[in-house]
């Protein structure tokens, strides 16, 4: 048995064996799927400690991003990380344990029903600012309080791109007594890019520069690394005059930086990127469909502002300025197409509508353009997450990865929409009726049970002792129950 | 583009040379031509809904058929109640909507910025028409957007900013895109015209408004008694002569005027004391409180740029909700609630999003309060809702094809009527917008 590490999961798991004979279930989790037979829990019990905490949100119509759509399907995770989606997945202190007190199970659990709502991954801005702290530096400005963490996390951000890190909003929760902010946890990669500087004749020089010194490197290391077998006193070639971050980008673990809009600069950032081996991301990219192809070629990375208006040059004969087709002629070349806002931080002076906490919106006016709806969630989210080199943890709802998810009222790119719950590392960050802010517009049905609920026994033990006999587990079974037929 | 003639002669010839321009275009816009004598005859578009935007009756039309011809749309309808008439152009647009032409009541894009010209605090006498230079590229784009007018008018570095002009967004001469001129009275409290000059406050401004609105208002009554006959001819004036239009209501007072305490001073200064027709032009922050006011005074709201009170206290009693202005206005009871961008601050071609924006912060769409709020409500607050603002027989043929609701950002606009003339295809080129 995987699951007996420890005394006490043991004897919860024995404690469940007598109380709910029923459970046959498993986690659709890969590795449980291989044994999940008679015995029926494997997946609790293993690795559950004090510190152990599920979280589940049930009902919904989840939207993974890798394309699938499941309808009415459940999401688990298990310390902040997913652990299972999709259909008839059990949930640790509903679907059974439900009257272990939560003492004896070994785990904490929660769980949010959200039926008649979506499911989206978290999205992941490629920039912003103000979301964590004041600016410059996010560890010395960060404010775990400040309102536009908040209104991030009722947009819909779980994570951004701020200077060159990636980070997530994680805000302050109240809890009693109160502990202290803890840092770790909102930074999920250092150092995203190499910044490239391409405005000038003399910036793009030193840029060639930097790349012929460091693939001229590149080659002697990798020379020297094949001779050195042979001839064991050979010597290290020299680094000297070798830019680390630009041998980074030559070796693929961060992503060279650009800022260009020009049609020229664009075709000389293309050049230069497949002259030397790597892929350019380029903020702005405003004459990209001019050169998609090129762009395509060159594997780019497009960060583009769909609304963007600006002519071109009177001076100029070929076509060129904005094009509201930008992103979807970009993406139909093969570039990755990110999306930002056309103002990246939170914008309190009431023109409304073009700033980060709109980023849906800017993203809907890439639809417009032609961008097909799923490429318009991927600009803010997976390809983001790709770009930051984070995909491994956020961007799309899937077994592994960072429980981070957003539960919508509808459309996520529809204007009327509003994030209902936020979702971080499996913790309910953002409840869109506790907040001051839309609380009062469309507010949700009060329902019977409350949405959120910690599945601890124990209160419903305290039930008992007042002669509720059939407060228990079951109860909250035919809650369940009585739900799903009225659906 | 087409062109449009230059001369009034060649523009007599208008109809017959625009269907040569549109064969020109490789007849791309058409998807059945009905025969070979179609040219300088109607069109008849069909679409799978029509957003009718009509003052009163019902709101829209499923599977529906417009009629145009001379410029004016001569039936609507559903389609299998409205017969083609031998020598249409047939249109069938699948899926596509029909709508109005848009309009904004405030905006600044027709000329090159000279619209502050506050020499005086107060200036009545002032025309912007003097400045529009028809056809630039932001009009492009806002055509593109489906804007076909606006009201242009003067900035708000003064009391009185002098009269704009409402016109339409397409290319031509001054009198080709004219819609009225006086489009309105712009008037300016609060904030801006108080960097005018040392020491100028809100006492000052609403003294000074005062005084141009009954000046203007004496002299308006002169002048209506003497056309009707009693006393003499008064002195012209051009600075007040505006205010003869305005007693006569044939335009009215837009005001920029935003928060609570300036839209109180508004609706007694340009309303109560004088009579004139008024709008609350901007209406933002916490003016909506003010919409009781508003109500029985008969004043409409035309909201924008800023439509959402955000938590930013302390100058405003604010609880830390986020509140719509279109919201605001609706909840009190004002019936025409319209959107503005006040052009370039946002821009002119984002229009719809001010709508949306209205609608996400809580403004009840049930009754297409969005989509009037762009068509049909400004133009009956500018008082040209007889020939804008709906799709209705016997108003001017400008109309939108559009790919769904037109305050989503995902709807572009593939198609721009205006006068009956296909002024805009998406199809033509790469998009601008």
């Amino acid at each position: 048995m995987r699951f007996s590490n420890t005394i006490g999961a043991a004897f919860a798991a024995v404690a469940l064996f007598a109380a709910t004979p029923a459970a046959k279930a498993a986690l659709l989790s890969p590795q449980d799927e291989e044994s999940s037979d008679e015995s029926g829990e494997e997946g609790f019990g293993e690795d559950d400690g004090p510190e152990t905490h599920y979280f589940a949100v049930r009902g919904a119509d989840v939207y993974t991003g890798t394309g699938e759509v499941l309808r009415g399907a459940t999401v688990l995770a298990k310390n902040g990380r997913i652990k299972a989606i999709g259909y008839d997945v059990e949930i640790p202190g509903l679907d059974f344990q439900a009257d272990v007190p939560s003492k004896e199970r070994g785990y904490t659990a929660e769980v949010l029903d959200a039926a008649g709502y979506r499911v989206y991954p978290g999205m992941v801005a490629i920039e912003s600012s103000g979301l964590l702290g004041t600016g410059g530096d996010y560890r010395d400005s960060i404010d775990p309080f400040d309102q536009n963490m908040i209104l991030g996390l009722s947009t819909g951000i779980t994570s951004t791109g701020q200077s060159n890190a990636a980070c997530k909003l994680k805000r302050y929760i109240s809890q009693d007594p109160p502990v202290p902010y803890d840092f770790d946890g909102i930074v999920l990669r250092d150092d995203c890019y190499a910044n490239f500087s391409w405005g000038s004749g003399s910036a793009r020089r030193s840029v060639r520069e930097k790349l012929v010194r460091a693939s001229e490197y590149l080659r002697e290391y990798r020379q020297w690394q094949i001779d050195v077998k042979n001839d064991k006193e050979l010597k290290e070639p020299s680094k000297k005059g070798v830019d680390n971050s630009v041998l980074d980008v030559l070796q693929g673990n961060v992503l060279a930086k650009f800022r260009a809009d020009s049609r020229e600069d664009l075709l000389g950032i293309a050049r230069i990127a497949q002259e030397f081996g790597f892929r350019p991301a380029i903020d702005g990219c405003r004459e990209g469909w001019t050169v998609a192809a090129e762009l395509g070629r060159a594997g780019a990375f497009a960060i583009v502002t769909p609304r963007e208006r600006r002519d071109k040059s009177e001076m100029l004969v070929r076509e060129g300025g904005s094009s509201i087709e930008n992103a979807a002629i970009l993406y139909a070349a093969g570039v990755q197409v990110a999306i930002k806002p056309a103002s990246r931080g939170i914008s309190l002076g009431g023109i409304t509508g073009r700033d980060i906490m709109h980023l849906p919106v800017e993203v809907g006016f890439a639809i417009r353009g032609g961008l097909p709806e799923d490429a318009a969630i991927a600009a803010v989210t997976t390809v983001p997450a790709r770009m930051m080199g984070v995909s491994h943890r956020v961007g799309t709802l899937e077994v592994g990865k960072d429980c981070d998810l957003i539960v919508t009222d509808g459309d996520l790119l529809h204007y009327q929409t509003f994030v209902q719950w936020t979702v971080i590392d499996g913790q309910v960050v953002y409840d869109k009726q506790d907040e001051l802010y839309f609380a009062h517009i469309r507010p949700r049905a009060e329902t019977e049970v409350a949405p959120l609920r910690r599945l601890d026994a124990g209160e419903n033990e305290e039930a008992a002792e007042e002669g509720d006999s059939e407060a228990d587990g079951d109860d909250d079974k035919d809650k369940q129950n009585g739900k799903d037929e009225e659906e | 583009m087409l062109e449009r003639p230059a001369t009034p002669a060649l523009r007599a010839a208008r109809t017959g040379l625009c269907a040569v321009t549109r064969l020109a275009f490789g007849c791309a816009v058409t998807c059945v031509v009905a025969g070979a004598a179609w040219a300088g005859s109607g069109v008849a578009l069909d679409a799978a809904k029509a957003l009718v935007c009509s003052a009163e009756g019902p709101q829209s039309i499923d599977g529906a058929r417009l009629l145009l011809e001379d410029g004016e749309i001569i039936a609507i309808g559903s389609a299998s109640e409205v017969e083609i008439p031998a020598g249409f152009e047939h249109v069938d647009l699948g899926k596509r909507w029909i709508m109005p032409g848009m309009i904004d009541l405030h905006s600044h894009i027709s000329g090159a910025f000279d619209i502050n010209d506050t020499v005086f605090q107060v200036n009545p006498g002032l025309r912007v028409s003097a400045t529009l230079r028809p056809g630039n590229r932001d009009h492009e784009v806002a055509l593109a957007s489906g804007v076909t007018t606006v009201l242009y008018i003067p900035g708000s570095g003064s009391n009185v900013g002098g009269v704009g002009v409402l016109h339409q967004t397409t290319s031509g001469t001054y009198e080709e895109v004219l819609v009225r001129d006086p489009g309105s009275l712009k008037v300016a409290q609060g904030d801006n015209p108080a960097r005018w000059g040392y020491g100028m406050g809100r006492l000052m401004m609403n003294h000074h408004i005062r005084s141009s609105m009954r000046q203007g208002k004496a002299y308006a009554q002169r002048w209506a008694a003497f056309e009707s006959g009693a006393g003499e001819a008064p002195d012209r004036n051009l600075s007040l002569d505006i205010y003869r239009q305005l007693e006569s209501g044939e335009t009215q007072i837009s005001t920029h005027t935003q928060y609570y305490q300036v839209v109180l001073a508004s609706l007694r200064l340009l309303r109560a004391e004088t009579g004139f027709d008024m709008y609350i032009d901007h209406g933002t922050f916490d003016s909506w409180k003010l919409g009781p006011l508003a109500k029985e005074l008969g004043v409409a709201a035309v909201l924008g740029p800023r439509s959402v009170l955000w938590p930013r206290p302390p100058r405003f009693d604010s609880d830390g909700r986020a509140e719509g202005a279109a919201w605001g206005f609706q909840q009190t009871g004002v019936d025409r609630i319209g959107f503005n961008t006040d052009a370039p601050v946002v821009p002119q071609h984002e229009l719809t999003v001010q709508a949306a924006m209205g609608v996400r912060y809580g403004l009840d769409d049930a009754e297409m309060a969005a989509v009037r709020g762009l068509t049909i409500v400004p133009a009956m607050v500018a008082g040209i809702d007889d020939r804008l603002g709906s799709l209705e027989v016997g108003k001017q043929a400008d109309v939108l094809v559009v790919t769904g609701h037109p305050a989503d950002p995902r709807t572009s606009v593939e198609r721009v009527y205006v006068r009956g003339e296909l002024v805009y295809d998406a199809e033509q080129e790469v998009r601008r917008w």
